[in-house]
């Protein structure tokens, strides 16, 4: 498979990319590890005119501590990168364990955080955690920056909230609520490096049962990565047990609009969704340990 | 069109490519190098895998240009004074090649999988080298090739045959 021409602009730095996005307008796009947007130019879904090279801008995949704890996570961060940090195993191992979960080693070696986001795929590995975790994205454009709730940033079918000329600079971590329990779930009905058909991530903070507070995330399901507001509703301030983490597997269950595809029909995702959610619940409340 | 140098395989070349060429392009219709191989041409089967400055890559994704200034490794490059590289050695006497349209991916991988971790177990072979598929279907012959170099015997369902 090849590609048609386009012209490549290598940016320097992020207010170059901004100009140059402005310039050509809807003809240009940003290329970071080119995993995604690559495949989807041999199969002529995309043809863009110039590509803008944001690879060599300096710092911008730099991962670091957050100012009040957590973590601050440069756009150009690879998936293999951010999974084998010692500072984000241990201020988000949920974080570091959903990025060992992408495809392989050699797409997790190119394939960027920002680029995932931005992508907007819904059986993205990283975006549950990020969404259960509250985090939040940088990004600047020719107005300036703006920081926003990744749980604004997904806004449809491989749709998100970037303006045209926008770049994502950061993605910002805020700490682990201490004593929380997580997990990461990565149901694929095939094989291992296939996308998740059900992508869960939760966090627990519990007092023994008592549920003091819930965080889901959720890939693979809905049209885009989703936060389940309700199931987390549903939990918090209960005591769990069987009963209650299958009630939550219930109001999951119908709380979203599942996609239908090649892996499975909305049915199938369903019924996925509402036994995982009762069994990643159940296990967490029984100090089933960590992922 | 681009003009720039890379190192491949230990020598430098100055090289002439479309912009649009990826770089499994430039080594195959440019440099000639038909070790690495284009299975699926877009990323999921890790027959085109090559290292960029010690970094894993697919190389049916990666643009060429991207590769300026930097070293690329692909088959061609291991071994030395004709003789074969240990991880090529092992493949061999294990027999993990069957048509061999995978070993170089393979191969390539099992050098990155040895640099960051010289004693994997099983499970962390296998989940290394998730993304890259045999058709062949000699998974079994493969991972017992990267246990012996990891200073493990093979497993005891095929010592008799393979070892
Ligand atoms: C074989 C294979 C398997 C995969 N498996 C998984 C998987 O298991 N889990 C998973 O989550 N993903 C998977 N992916 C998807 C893909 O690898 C990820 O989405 C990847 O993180 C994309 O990042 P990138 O740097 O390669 O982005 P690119 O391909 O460079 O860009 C993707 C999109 O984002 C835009 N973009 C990139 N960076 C920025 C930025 N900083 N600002 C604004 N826009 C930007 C681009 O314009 C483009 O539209 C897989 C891909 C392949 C090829
Ligand atoms: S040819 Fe590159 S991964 Fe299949
Ligand atoms: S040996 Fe034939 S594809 Fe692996």
């Amino acid at each position: 498979m090849i590609l048609r021409p386009f012209k490549y602009v290598e940016c320097g730095s992020v207010d170059e990319a901004t100009t140059t996005l402005k310039q050509y307008g809807d003809g240009a796009r940003i290329i970071a590890g080119g995993t995604a947007l690559v495949p989807m130019m041999k199969h002529r879904l995309l043809r863009p005119e110039v590509l803008v090279s944001v690879i060599q801008v300096p710092g911008l995949g730099d991962i670091a501590a957050g100012p009040d704890g957590g973590l601050r996570l440069g756009a150009l961060a690879t998936h293999w990168e951010i999974s084998r940090s010692p500072l984000v195993k241990r201020e988000s191992p949920l974080l570091a364990y959903a990025c060992g979960r992408v495809a392989s080693p050699t797409v997790r070696s190119m394939a960027t955080l920002g680029g995932n986001l931005c992508y907007g795929e819904s059986a993205s590995d990283p975006s549950p955690a990020l969404l259960a975790l509250r985090a939040r994205v940088r990004v600047v454009g020719s107005g300036g920056e703006r920081t926003l709730p990744l749980t604004e940033f997904f806004t449809g079918f491989y749709e998100t909230g970037l303006a045209e000329d926008e770049v994502l600079t950061a993605v910002e971590v805020p700490p682990l609520a201490p004593g929380a329990r997580w997990r990461y779930l990565k149901w694929v009905p095939r094989a291992q490096e296939d996308k998740a058909l059900v992508g869960l991530a939760a966090v627990l903070v519990l007092d023994g049962r008592h549920c003091r507070m819930a965080r889901l995330g959720l890939g693979g399901v809905a049209a885009s990565p989703v936060v389940l507001r309700r199931t987390e509703q549903s939990l918090e301030g209960r005591e769990l047990d069987e009963r209650t983490s299958a009630e939550a597997g219930e109001v999951a269950a119908a709380e979203v609009e599942p996609m239908e595809d090649l892996q499975g029909s909305a049915d199938y995702r369903r019924d996925m969704l509402r036994v995982w959610v009762r069994r990643v619940v159940a296990d967490l409340a029984t100090g089933g340990g960590e992922r | 069109m681009e003009s720039f140098e890379l190192t491949v395989n230990g020598c430098v070349e100055r090289v002439q490519a479309p912009t649009q060429w990826t770089l499994l392009q430039l080594l195959r219709d440019g440099l000639g190098l038909l070790g690495t191989k284009e299975g699926c041409g877009e990323g999921s089967c890790g027959a085109c895998t090559v290292l960029v400055d010690g970094r894993l890559t697919r190389s049916c994704l990666s643009l060429a240009l991207r590769a300026a200034g930097r070293s690329v490794l692909t088959v061609e490059g291991l071994g030395a004074n004709g003789r074969r590289d240990p991880i090529q050695e092992a493949f061999v006497r294990h027999g993990a090649i069957q048509c061999g349209f995978c070993t170089p991916g393979m191969v390539i991988a099992t050098r990155a999988l040895l640099g960051v971790n010289p004693t994997p177990e099983d499970h962390e072979i296998r989940e290394f080298l998730s993304g890259n598929f045999c058709r062949c279907g000699g998974y079994t012959q493969i991972v017992n090739a990267v246990r012996e170099l990891a200073g493990r015997r093979p497993t005891a369902v095929n010592r008799g045959e393979n070892a």
